[in-house]
């Protein structure tokens, strides 16, 4: 087990950056996930901690050892790929007796290791089978075992559930989980999925277009987003988004729609945020826990119209039209709602988020 | 549309008729299914199976040179008697299998080494890969006449150069030698084919799953173990296939050694079809010629067989559990 750094990796083809300059460390025995949309960098990162493509620029330090010039083989790493990367022709005793054989291990050591890994993930009555005769859920464990059974510094881990069905999902995150409880491991793990990242991490690296955002624990991120795209990634629904204008001076500052013409009024706190803002305009960032909805106006409330209303069982989602933008909103299963109602949305001002409407970066007291 | 009405219309004849003649009953309620491809069927029939039919009715008749089928006599297994005892078909035989095995094996591993080569990128790979495929879209006559000239004991480069570099004192006649003529036929014979083995190999690479090459580059395998556990297990089914095509089509060889040597010098370059096409249109002993062939289709037939089985059965496994 080791901590893992990086300092300013890059990876160009040609003008294009596909990571840049990103710096992260995960300690040791730390789960972090690597997360983002697709074509964000956190792959092409992970085969760079990996080793399997060059770097462009930086470092990358494994144990206190930079491994930039190392092969795969010589990082203590090892890996376990989306779609299993099990070797379709040997038996799963061969696929995890593979890289002890390949590190050229006596016989005897190789089936000690191999067993201990089937035991740990309770495999040992499919090592006789071949992949191709296992279940997607046995695959991704056999492919676990062939990561555990060299007890690697650094568990990589590229989107291993993504073809799985919900259920299996679901059921495989808490193994993988228990199993980096279990032994204590460093893993870094690359998802697109925010509810993965959210509920497996320790800490969680947004990535967009190559760049790290914001580096953190999920809650930390989920709490305080630095800009309106991790505010819109993580949390599901996404946090609701309105582009909005800063009026007034010192502390009675309001934000008023561009289309409708209304005011909010904000808070000392909110309204020392929103002037500093670049150009005079923001966007006001809510969760949906944190509306109200009101049949007539209240104080802190912005007229919207209702255009869906979604019932989930033990919560409703509504969304709402206000200004242009849709806000979700969450509400009692038997709240009395309908499409095209006229409604109020009620912002809590302890808990809203201002973004500066140019930078998209969160705003902080000036 | 059609075939469904026909089928609806009388379930219970077909039925019947089924039950009274098996196969014949099935064609008779299906007759408008057949309908359809009767002429196809029709056109098989004139062009495989009849020439089949026929040659094996001339293997067991003596018929004069001119084809005259009313003075044929009839001999029994008189032919195929004449053919395995005739030290030539022995001698042809031997040929045929030297010349099968050498040129599949050295074409498929050429082609495999080129293939793999091709695979990485490097500048003028385009070029090359058009290069490599000359022999493959080159005519057969017209390589075998240039080949012909490269050999020639006179004017041939191999020979001058083999005698610049001092291997040799004179040139060597590839071809008029009884101890090099089937050799140099190889030679020119896999240059011939290499290019499809590794057309065919190339196509298998590109079917290579990037994650399995670089699982086992995680796992520590060397580039030698990374093709031997990953991509070479992975190309065993086109591999089969390009062996096969090889093999048939080595079995059937003729226009090389034809055009090149005509299966001289005293017979030592034959093949089993230049030898059949001699003693049929050389020496118009369509009896034994007809024997011949015959032999070598139970032979084409057998070994196609198992290596058809071999084949489907690995596809078995792959699909099943």
């Amino acid at each position: 087990m080791a901590e893992v750094v990086l300092k300013d990796v890059m990876k160009n083809y040609g003008s294009l950056y596909a990571v840049n300059n990103v710096s992260f460390t995960v300690e040791h025995g730390e789960f972090v996930a690597l997360v983002g949309p697709s074509g964000c960098g956190k792959t092409t990162t992970l085969n760079l901690v990996a080793g399997l493509i060059p770097m462009s620029g930086g470092d990358i330090s494994i144990g206190n050892r930079i491994v930039n010039d190392l092969d795969p083989k010589d990082r203590d790493i090892a890996m376990v790929f989306q779609n299993y990367a099990l070797y379709p022709n040997k038996s799963v005793f061969k696929n995890l007796a593979f890289p002890l054989q390949m590190r050229k291990l006596p016989k005897a050591e190789i089936e000690a290791k191999v067993m201990q890994a089937a035991k740990i993930l309770d495999i040992t009555h499919l090592l006789e089978r071949r992949p191709r005769e296992l279940s997607g859920g046995q695959q991704q464990r056999v492919a676990l075992g062939r990561a555990l059974v060299r007890d690697p510094a650094v568990f990589l881990m590229d989107e291993p559930l993504s073809n799985l069905d919900a259920k299996l999902r679901v059921a495989m995150r808490s193994e993988i989980k228990r199993f980096h409880h279990n032994l204590n491991a460093t893993v870094i793990y690359v998802t697109h999925d925010q509810l993965e990242a959210v509920t497996m991490a320790d800490k969680m690296a947004v990535m967009h277009g190559g760049v790290l955002q914001q580096y953190d624990s999920p809650a930390n991120v989920f709490a305080n987003p630095v800009n309106t795209f991790v505010a819109s990634f993580v949390g599901s629904p996404a946090m609701s988004l309105i582009p909005l204008d800063v009026v007034g001076k010192g502390t009675d500052v309001a934000l008023k729609s561009p289309e409708e013409g209304w005011e909010l009024p904000l808070s000392a706190q909110n309204a020392r945020k929103a002037t500093a803002s670049s150009q005079g305009t923001v966007v006001l960032g809510a969760r949906h826990s944190t509306l109200k909805l009101h049949k007539s106006p209240v104080a802190g409330s912005v007229p919207g119209k209702v255009y869906t209303v979604e019932p989930t069982g033990d919560v409703t989602f509504a969304q709402v039209f206000v200004s242009g933008a849709v806000v979700n909103v969450s509400l009692e299963p038997t709240a009395p709602i309908a499409p095209d109602e006229e409604v109020f949305v009620e912002f809590d001002q302890q808990r809203l988020h201002l973004f500066d409407g140019q930078t998209t970066n969160a705003l902080k007291a000036a | 549309m059609s075939i469904a009405t026909g089928r609806a219309a009388g379930p219970s004849t077909s039925q019947a008729a089924s039950r009274a003649s098996g196969i014949l009953g099935r064609v008779i309620a299906h007759r408008t299914d057949y309908l359809y491809v009767l002429p196809a069927l029709i056109v098989m029939l004139v062009v495989i199976a009849f020439p089949i039919y026929y040659t094996i009715e001339l293997s067991f008749f003596r018929t004069p040179p001119n084809l005259q089928m009313r003075d044929k006599i009839w001999t029994g297994l008189d032919n195929y008697v004449t053919v395995l005892r005739s030290p030539v078909f022995h001698e042809v035989t031997i040929n045929t299998i030297i010349w099968t095995v050498a040129s599949t094996l050295v074409a498929f591993l050429l082609g495999l080494g080129a293939a793999l080569s091709l695979h990485r990128e490097f500048v003028g790979r385009g070029v090359m890969r058009a290069l490599l495929l000359i022999p493959y879209v080159v005519s057969a006559v017209a390589a075998s006449y240039v080949w012909k000239w490269l050999y020639h004991s006179d004017f041939g480069v191999i020979g001058a150069i083999a005698v610049q570099l001092g291997l040799t004192s004179e040139p060597i006649n590839f071809l008029d030698n009884r101890q090099t003529v089937l050799a140099s036929l190889i030679v020119v014979n896999i240059w011939k084919e290499f290019s499809f083995a590794m057309v065919m190999l190339m196509a298998g690479l590109q079917t290579v799953p990037e994650q399995l090459l670089r699982a086992a580059q995680v796992d520590g395998a060397s580039a030698w173990n990374r093709f031997w556990h990953v991509t070479f297990p992975h190309l065993r089914g086109v591999s089969m296939v390009t062996v096969l095509l090889l093999m048939v089509a080595n079995f059937n060889s003729f226009i090389i050694p034809f055009v090149m040597t005509g299966g001289g010098p005293a017979d030592a370059s034959h093949i089993w079809i230049t030898h059949i096409y001699q003693l049929a249109f050389g020496r118009q002993q369509w009896g034994v010629a007809s024997a011949y062939a015959v032999i070598l289709f139970i032979v084409m037939m057998t070994l196609g067989y198992f290596y058809v089985k071999a084949l489907t059965r690995g596809d078995e496994n792959r699909a099943g559990g």
